[in-house]
């Protein structure tokens, strides 16, 4: 396990640095000077040259013959190393202070996604298995095709249309409503506000969290679904669940002690494999529902060609993603045991 | 030398084959096919039955009319399209409604059938082609060649692919494009460079999917039988994969192609909601929603049709990957 442990944590830091050296080269390849960006187009040469020295872009960008660390490749990955991201060029703020405070918006609304296409799509999966072939099942097929053939940011506004702007049950956009005084503490609204002893923040939040959450979880839920029926289906004909039947034991007990632990191997790499969807996905959402978290921001860097925003939002997206794998190839040994790390 | 005459078979019906009879079987399959095909005609059909020209089209008098279908049963609607001259109601005129510059949704969803199917397609082969040749090499060969690619699709595989996407769109400038990118604008008439990058980030997020596809079931493949004696008997190793191979591995690929044109298609439409794909007056699905941004609260009509056509296409792409998987591949299907 140990050994196992390392290597698979140094595969990680290498497959970061292969991120940091692409997005490096993509930034760098995107038109446009950022120096003339920051001070415009009526710039003279001078303070445009003045400025490219003191954000060192005219150093070569990865060897330095006079001096090998003295190129923008290796000073920017020292300073990704300390965390350092640098700072957006309109709005000047350092980028890893509006990630941090921005992080948590992404982060409730991507658990609740989560939390959605869980609670729908392992029942779904797991009823659609037992009932093979009966109407249940013909339903959660249907849901997860359906689910995996709608557009996000379709079925973002489809929602928001249908129950905002027509029925006016829930908020169209944002993450509390105007008149909310919520003072934040760990970020999460719905949880600062039963933290705070305001039930009704608290609600207000999570009536703002629904429609994005059910747009965001779509996809996660279709796939949940399909894994999860698939995988039980695969373990329900296995042998010892003949034997645990034979025994006499009642389908009940079967399902739940002996077919669904050994089922849900693969559904947890899916889930983990959600990661990154739900990354990518929250650019979409986050921009229909005006939410104020990573996946907007880095949208508005995009249409602005905010550089520095930009690399910092994909590099901690990819961060997040690999850090998430990591995570789900370890948590396989506790969920099973007959998988021995060497 | 001698020759072998065909013997005189008695004249029987040919026999459907064995993927013709599995695929018939397959009910996804064929709804998906059904679909599938009825979007290629209406692509194919378009520009015969009703030309277009998106940059010139527009009616300020119509501008975001209601569905005029609506008028068969909605007073209201009806007054909208009554003609003011005879009286008459043509409630076939605007079935779709229009939108903000008052030019027919139909018109416009109809024609942006050709452009999605087109990049979906498009993105899609030339991932397969790159992703499966790279992976069946690094499977067959293994070493330096299999480490190296292997590493490169998990750098690739750690971006959520819309961000790997944008990243790759915004590379390269819309006004002066790179001749690779005109070219492929030429050759498929799609008329917008930035479509064109956006179909080329696509396809290129999806290449490490094929890479690991396609190595894997190499690796299955390297050790069997007819492999090891194709060797045997004296073939060069790029006969043995070329000739052995990659034909018995095409299989899993093909069901994975269908399916990734369906994520493809709502990738490039994503990419052009969120202004790095195609741009405006493309009549391009993913273009048109965002287009619709400003007016769907008043005029839902922008934004369900094209979305809808976005979600049919890719509903039977899916079905048609599951059908084929049905046939291809039944072993994986329970």
């Amino acid at each position: 396990m140990g050994s196992y442990l390392i290597r698979r944590i140094l595969r990680t830091l290498l497959v970061m640095l292969g991120i940091s050296l692409l997005v490096f080269v993509f930034v760098r390849s995107i038109p446009g000077d950022p120096a003339t960006a920051m001070l415009g187009e009526r710039a003279t040469p001078q303070a445009v040259k003045n400025l490219r020295t003191q954000l060192g872009l005219d150093k070569p960008w990865f060897f330095n013959p006079a001096n090998p660390l003295d190129a923008q490749y290796p000073k920017y990955v020292a300073a990704l190393a300390k965390g350092d991201l640098g700072s957006g060029i309109k709005s000047n703020i350092p980028v890893r202070d509006e990630l941090g405070s921005r992080f948590p918006a992404t982060a409730e609304l991507s658990l609740a996604a989560l939390f959605f296409a869980l609670a729908i799509g392992l029942p779904a999966g797991i009823l659609a298995a037992l009932r093979r072939n009966s109407i249940w099942d013909n339903l959660a097929t249907t849901i997860s095709l359906v689910g995996v053939s709608m557009p996000v940011f379709w079925l973002g506004l489809l929602l928001s249309y249908f129950f905002a702007v027509k029925l006016g049950w829930l908020p169209p956009s944002a993450r509390l409503g105007n008149e909310s005084t919520l003072q934040p503490i760990t970020g999460f609204y719905v949880l600062d506000g039963l933290l705070r002893g305001k039930p009704a923040d608290a609600w207000d939040a999570l009536r703002h969290l629904i429609l994005p959450a059910i747009a965001l979880g779509s996809i996660p839920l279709a796939i949940i679904a399909r894994i999860t029926r698939s995988s039980l289906l695969d373990v329900l004909g296995q042998d010892y669940v003949r034997t645990a039947r034979a025994k006499g034991l009642s389908q009940r007990t079967i399902t739940l002690k002996h077919a669904l632990r050994n089922a849900l191997l693969p559904v947890v790499t899916v889930i983990g494999l959600q990661a990154g969807a739900l990354l990518g996905g929250a650019v979409l959402t986050e921009t229909i529902f005006s939410w104020p978290g990573i996946g907007s921001w880095v949208y508005e860097a995009i249409s602005q060609r905010d550089y520095p925003i930009i690399q910092g939002g994909v590099i901690f997206a990819a961060l997040v993603v690999s850090v998430t794998n990591l995570l789900v190839d370890l948590s396989y040994a506790s969920l099973d045991p007959r998988i021995q790390y060497r | 030398m001698t020759v072998i005459s065909p013997t005189a078979a008695p004249k029987t019906k040919r026999q459907p084959s064995i993927f013709s009879r599995r695929f018939r079987r397959s009910t996804p399959g064929k709804v998906g096919a059904v679909i599938v095909a009825i979007f290629v005609l209406l692509a194919i059909l378009a520009p015969i039955l009703k030309p277009y020209d998106a940059s010139s089209d527009r009616n300020y008098r119509l501008n975001l009319k209601p569905p005029s279908v609506a008028a068969l049963w909605n007073k209201e609607v009806a007054e909208e399209y009554r003609d003011p001259v005879t009286g008459q109601v043509d409630a076939w005129s605007h079935p779709f409604g229009t939108d903000n510059l008052g030019r027919d949704v139909l018109t416009r969803v109809w024609h942006g059938t050709a452009i999605s199917l087109k990049v979906g397609v498009v993105s899609t082969v030339l991932a397969l082609v790159i992703g499966t040749l790279v992976g069946v090499l690094a499977g067959f060969f293994g070493g330096w060649f299999d480490s190296i690619t292997g590493y490169l699709s998990d750098v690739m595989l750690a971006f959520p692919s819309i961000l790997l996407a944008i990243g790759f769109a915004s590379i390269f400038s819309a006004d002066n494009p790179p001749l690779l990118i005109s070219a492929i604008n030429k050759l498929f008439v799609l008329g917008s460079p930035q479509l064109v990058t956006a179909m080329l980030a696509v396809s290129l997020v999806q290449i490490p999917v094929y890479m690991r596809l396609s190595r894997a079931v190499v690796l299955g493949l390297r050790e069997r039988e007819f492999v090891q004696a194709s060797g045997a008997l004296g073939a060069t190793q790029i006969r043995t994969v070329f000739k052995h191979v990659l034909p018995n591995s095409l299989s899993p690929l093909i069901v994975q192609g269908a399916l990734s044109i369906a994520t493809a298609t709502i990738e490039v439409a994503a990419l052009g909601f969120l202004g790095i794909g195609a741009q405006p007056p493309l009549p391009e699905w993913g273009t048109m929603i965002s287009d619709s941004r400003q007016y769907y609260v008043d005029s839902p009509w922008t934004m369900i049709f094209p979305g809808l056509a976005i979600f049919l296409t890719v509903l039977g792409f899916n079905l048609l990957g599951d059908g084929l998987r049905d046939v291809l591949d039944p072993r994986s299907t329970q």
